[in-house]
């Protein structure tokens, strides 16, 4: 028994008799309609509906309509029409969920149109394997960030402490982070955030060891050491008064307008490189943007370039050819990159990449320069995380919480958090 | 019939009045300017945060802005694809039609559970309570579904049809309390005089029941106003979206926001349902109340 | 009044009853029932045709694992099985919602009750007093309210600010697990505007002459509120604490934009529903979910039947 058959059923014994506006929507064939769903604001949605008119007139017979919400809104909606069976045709989708949506059966399968009708030849190779899922290509990438720091430099000129630069250790970082909360130069700011619940920075953090969030069979990729490790050196920290305390860091809701930088309560903090423009629009002072520190003066490879989103087609569509021709015209035709610019990411065509980098405004040029200027820093790009990462993600950040409010010593927060890890993939 | 209707006048304000001294007068109002200050805080902590500079929205945890710049409304106004106008009008035919049939289906459905004696009333009125308990968030898919194969999804009718079959348990179960309420002499007198069931409902129990339609009303509008998930889910096109969908476009947690602007038309959003409020509750406190009922 | 009277179809006339016997029960049958249901139609055709079938499909899918993107899969009682025995969160949300529940309905409802009863008077300007009451209502669950509530009970919030008067430092309420719930209580009881509206159209509905006898007899003011107004008001108190109770079960919007959807921190504010939204959206699990909220149902239902029983002790209806 399905959803489909049992709504038959009711549809046909109760509510059919309300159905006269089905009366209507047959709408005329001869032009093909394409659905397109993102995530974003409005000006993510100016440029991609100026791409959408740009195809349009030069694909005449092909209608296009966007819709578009906030991160938020976005999934309980996308959830909703998959499973109404009435899906967008082109879905932006993410890191996280891609594996989700791919393995039950939500997206269409993509590597048959290559490349003949989706040319991905001048593509980072490693870009076309995150899209990939068993073999699969699921998501077209459209654009490229990576974690990063976020600094306050007018806080950091205040407090008469220096920059971090490449070479910098979480070591020297957190005394930076000390001096400045000492230096009290601003009421209420302390030096860095409390990153010890931020997945990006502890996957990075595991990687610089040699580790990883998951392992590519899905499965837990640290040991108890690891974690107790990592919440032991957010404790020593928290206690230096080189991070901001728990209650200030619970003040964060993982999006840029709580992050600690924008509420002035800290002069670093986590975020991602494409996030760059939001965060110095909420901020009075100049920001800058550096990588994640090193754990040891020659360690390396914590970073990669990450998918910042994708485009899939939904494996529901009726139209999967003309929706595949649209993603291809997104991410290589030149006009299209150019209305497109880096918003969602640096291009991962190396053409595109090129067409963008001449009209780069200042903002955006911060971030290419960042994403580009990784070094030895940047590593191989993770498999896609496994069903169950968003749940483990949260327990992260419960169990630090608990660390963080002294109802748990970092060694058993550590050993909690692999025995939770453990259980959600168990469950999937 | 006549005298009945005669019988009731309209409610005269409280006559303690006359008695108050004015220290005590003086004191109430004391206490209600300060408890109102408590609550106009949020809004004039809104009116500033839409006119100050967006660098400042969060950081700052002063009331008074740094300088004041009215682009935030042009900008919220005319920003998105389509005029915040559009959303105004969209929100506000939704929340007429609704209040429209909460109002008329709900005082049905309540008529028939606090007067009318049938088999089975108990087991529905229990039924009825029983669909305000389920969370909302388990039904939608199958909903969606099946305003799916109606045909109804990216149309205002899944948000609105359902109002005018009484979907919303709490306005009958608020109206059966009240009804309960009105002296039953008032009926039985009626059906003495060869009144239907549908002219007792017509001529005695609306009419009686003015402030708690007033309240149905007041609570349909604003509450359709505010409502966020069904045209989330239901709404696709952006020219059929309501207002709080067209706020919710200003943000997104993962890019660019648009705070200056959202705070605006929130605070313009506030604009309708405040005189709307200010209507109605001329209704819900001057309705006419029972007050020449001999009891 | 004769019982043939009370009834609405009670207006027999002896010749009915000398037609044929079958005829003449069918007309009985028909003229009890027939207004009743005539009137309960739109609802009774809005149940069948829109409210049942989604809530039945919930109801069996609770009984199945189903992802919402592939056909659901029959497990039996497993997703119950796991609430009532493997399921640490479940717990957690139910703490937080009866904590929740336990504070916010009494408070916000003497407080609309006492604000309701100050506002009916013929105090002059008591409308703009009301509609400056409701205004946080209005607001709803706006993202404004997260941030205004960010900006009372944050380590620099005003709260603080006030208590570093007399030398308290107040840790930051809103984001402190110990705390948090509480400033979500406090949030619920501000928005006291819909219980107060409906407080104050039942003072409206009490018989003005009521009060003028009894002053007259010479009752005191207390003696009043306590002899006419109360018992007056059962059915309005009645309707606000069921409905608030019931409310305040499912409450979902406050927490999920004060933490962002997380419940954090430390799941101190991880309401039922929240919780059940994690699971349905964040996590796939749209039977989990299903079986959530057909526990939630059954224990509001247990809630709510209590208060039906105990209300022909203290409740007074005209009728």
């Amino acid at each position: 028994m399905t959803l489909r058959v049992s709504r038959r059923n009711f549809v046909a014994g109760g509510a059919a008799l309300l159905s006269l506006s089905a009366l209507g929507t047959s709408a005329l064939a001869q032009e093909t309609r394409l659905r397109l769903l993102w995530w974003g604001s409005q000006p993510r949605a100016d440029r991609t509906n100026k791409v959408s008119q740009l195809y349009q007139t030069k694909n005449p017979g092909t209608s296009i309509t966007g819709e578009f919400l906030g991160w938020g809104d976005y999934w309980p909606r996308l959830a909703t029409q998959v499973a109404g069976r009435n899906a967008p045709d082109v879905i932006q989708m993410d890191y996280r969920y891609i594996v989700q949506y791919a393995r039950r059966g939500a997206l269409a399968p993509l590597e048959s149109y290559m490349p003949a009708k989706l040319n991905l030849d001048d593509f980072d190779k490693a870009q076309i394997e995150g899209g990939s899922v068993d073999g699969h290509l699921y998501g077209v990438s459209l654009g490229a960030n990576s974690a990063a720091t976020v600094l306050n430099t007018t806080a950091f000129k205040e407090a008469g402490v220096d920059l971090p630069t490449q070479a910098t250790t979480w070591e020297e970082f957190a005394r930076m982070g000390a001096e400045i909360t000492k230096s009290g130069k601003r009421k209420g700011m302390f030096g860095i955030a409390d990153g010890s619940g931020a997945e990006p920075l502890f996957e990075n953090w595991l990687r610089q060891r040699g580790k990883a969030l998951y392992t590519a069979d899905g499965k837990i990729g640290f040991g108890v050491e690891d974690a107790s490790e990592w919440y032991d050196m957010w404790a020593k920290f928290r206690e230096a008064g080189a991070c901001v305390p728990a209650d200030i860091q619970a003040l964060d809701k993982n999006d840029i307008e709580t992050n600690t930088v924008s509420l002035g309560k800290s002069a670093a903090g986590f975020a991602h490189s494409n996030q760059f423009v939001a965060y110095q629009a909420m901020n009075k002072d100049k920001l800058a943007l550096t990588n994640y520190m090193r754990i040891k003066p020659d360690s390396k490879g914590g970073h990669y370039r990450k998918p910042s989103m994708f485009f899939s087609v939904s494996a529901q569509s009726k139209a999967v050819d003309k929706a595949v021709d649209y993603v291809n015209f997104f991410v290589k035709n030149p006009e299209a990159a150019l209305l497109l610019d880096v918003e969602r990411g640096i291009p991962e065509s190396a053409a595109m990449r090129e067409v963008v980098a001449t009209k780069l405004d200042e903002n955006g040029k911060v971030a290419l320069a960042y994403v580009s200027g990784l070094g030895d820093l940047a590593g191989k790009l993770p498999p896609p995380p496994p069903a169950g990462a968003g749940e483990a993600d949260l327990m992260l950040r419960n169990i630090a919480e608990q660390v963080g409010f002294g109802q748990l010593s970092p060694s058993d927060g550590g050993k909690q958090l692999v025995t939770e890890i453990t259980q959600i993939l168990a469950r999937g | 019939m006549t005298e009945m209707t005669a019988s009731v006048t309209a409610a005269r304000p409280p006559s303690d009045i006359t008695k108050r001294s004015l220290p005590a007068s003086l004191v109430i109002h004391a206490l209600l300017i300060a408890a109102s200050l408590l609550m106009l805080y949020p809004l004039l902590w809104m009116v500033s945060a839409s006119v100050r500079p967006e660098n400042e929205i969060f950081s700052s945890t002063s009331i008074i802005p740094s300088s004041i710049d009215f682009s935030s409304y042009v900008r919220g106004w005319t920003g998105l694809d389509v005029s915040f106008g559009r959303f105004f009008w969209n929100s506000l035919v939704i929340s007429v039609l609704v209040v429209t049939g909460n109002v008329i289906a709900c005082s049905l459905t309540a008529y028939a559970f606090a007067r009318l004696r049938f088999a089975g009333r108990n087991f529905w009125f229990a039924i009825m309570l029983g669909t305000l308990m389920i969370p909302y968030h388990v039904t939608l898919i199958p909903q969606y579904v099946l305003f799916l194969d109606l045909g109804w999804v990216n149309t205002i009718l899944p948000l609105v049809v359902p109002k005018f079959l009484a979907s919303d348990a709490f306005f009958i179960f608020l109206m059966v309390q009240f009804f309960r309420g009105i002296p039953r002499e008032l009926d039985e007198a009626a059906m003495m005089d060869g009144c239907s069931a549908w002219r007792i409902y017509w001529k005695i129990m609306l009419p009686l029941s003015l402030p708690v339609l007033a309240t149905a009303a007041i609570f349909s509008f604003i509450w359709t106003w505010d409502d966020f998930f069904g045209p989330l889910i239901y709404l696709n096109d952006m020219n059929t979206y309501t207002i709080q969908l067209g706020l919710r476009t200003f943000v997104d947690s993962t890019s660019a926001s648009d705070w200056g602007g959202l705070f605006a038309m929130s605070t313009l959003t506030l604009v309708p349902v405040f005189f709307f409020f200010l209507f109605f509750q001329r209704l819900l406190i001057e309705g006419i109340a029972t007050t020449g009922m001999k009891r | 009044m004769s019982n043939a009277m009370r009834t609405p179809a009670g207006a027999i006339s002896v010749e009915r009853y000398q037609g044929a016997v079958a005829e003449g029960r069918f007309r009985r049958l028909w003229n009890a029932n027939a207004p009743g249901y005539l009137f309960l139609l739109p609802w009774l055709v809005g149940f069948f045709g829109l409210t049942l079938g989604p809530a039945l499909i919930s109801l069996y899918l609770s009984f199945t694992d189903y992802d919402m993107l592939q056909s659901p899969r029959w497990v039996g009682m497993a997703n119950y099985v796991r609430i009532a025995t493997a399921d640490p969160k479940f717990s957690a949300a139910m703490d937080v919602t009866l904590t929740y529940v336990v504070f916010s309905v009494p408070f916000k409802l003497t407080f609309a009750l006492l604000v309701a009863m100050a506002l009916n008077r013929g105090l002059r300007g008591l409308t703009v007093y009301r509609a400056i009451f409701y205004l946080p209502s209005l607001l709803g669950g706006s993202v404004a309210i997260a941030v205004l509530w960010r900006q009372l009970f944050a380590s620099d919030g005003l709260v603080n600010a006030a208590l570093s008067q007399f030398g308290i430092e107040g840790p930051s309420w809103i984001s402190h697990p110990n705390y948090s719930i509480y400033t979500l209580v406090a949030l619920s009881v501000w928005q006291f505007g819909s219980p107060m509206i409906i407080f104050l159209a039942g003072l409206r509905q009490i018989p003005q002459d009521m009060y003028e006898a009894a002053s007259l007899d010479g009752a005191s003011k207390f003696r009043q509120f306590y002899k006419i107004t109360l018992p007056l008001l059962t059915p309005v108190i009645f309707f606000n604490a069921v409905v608030q109770t019931i409310e305040a079960f499912k409450a979902f919007t406050p927490a999920f934009i004060i933490s962002g959807g997380t419940g954090g921190p430390i799941n101190s504010t991880l309401f039922y529903t929240l919780y059940l939204y994690q699971e349905a959206f964040g996590n796939f699990r749209m039977g989990y979910a299903s079986a959530l909220a057909w526990i939630l149902v059954v224990i509001i239902a247990i809630f709510t039947a209590f208060s039906f029983l105990t209300s022909r002790y203290w409740v007074h209806y005209d009728d």
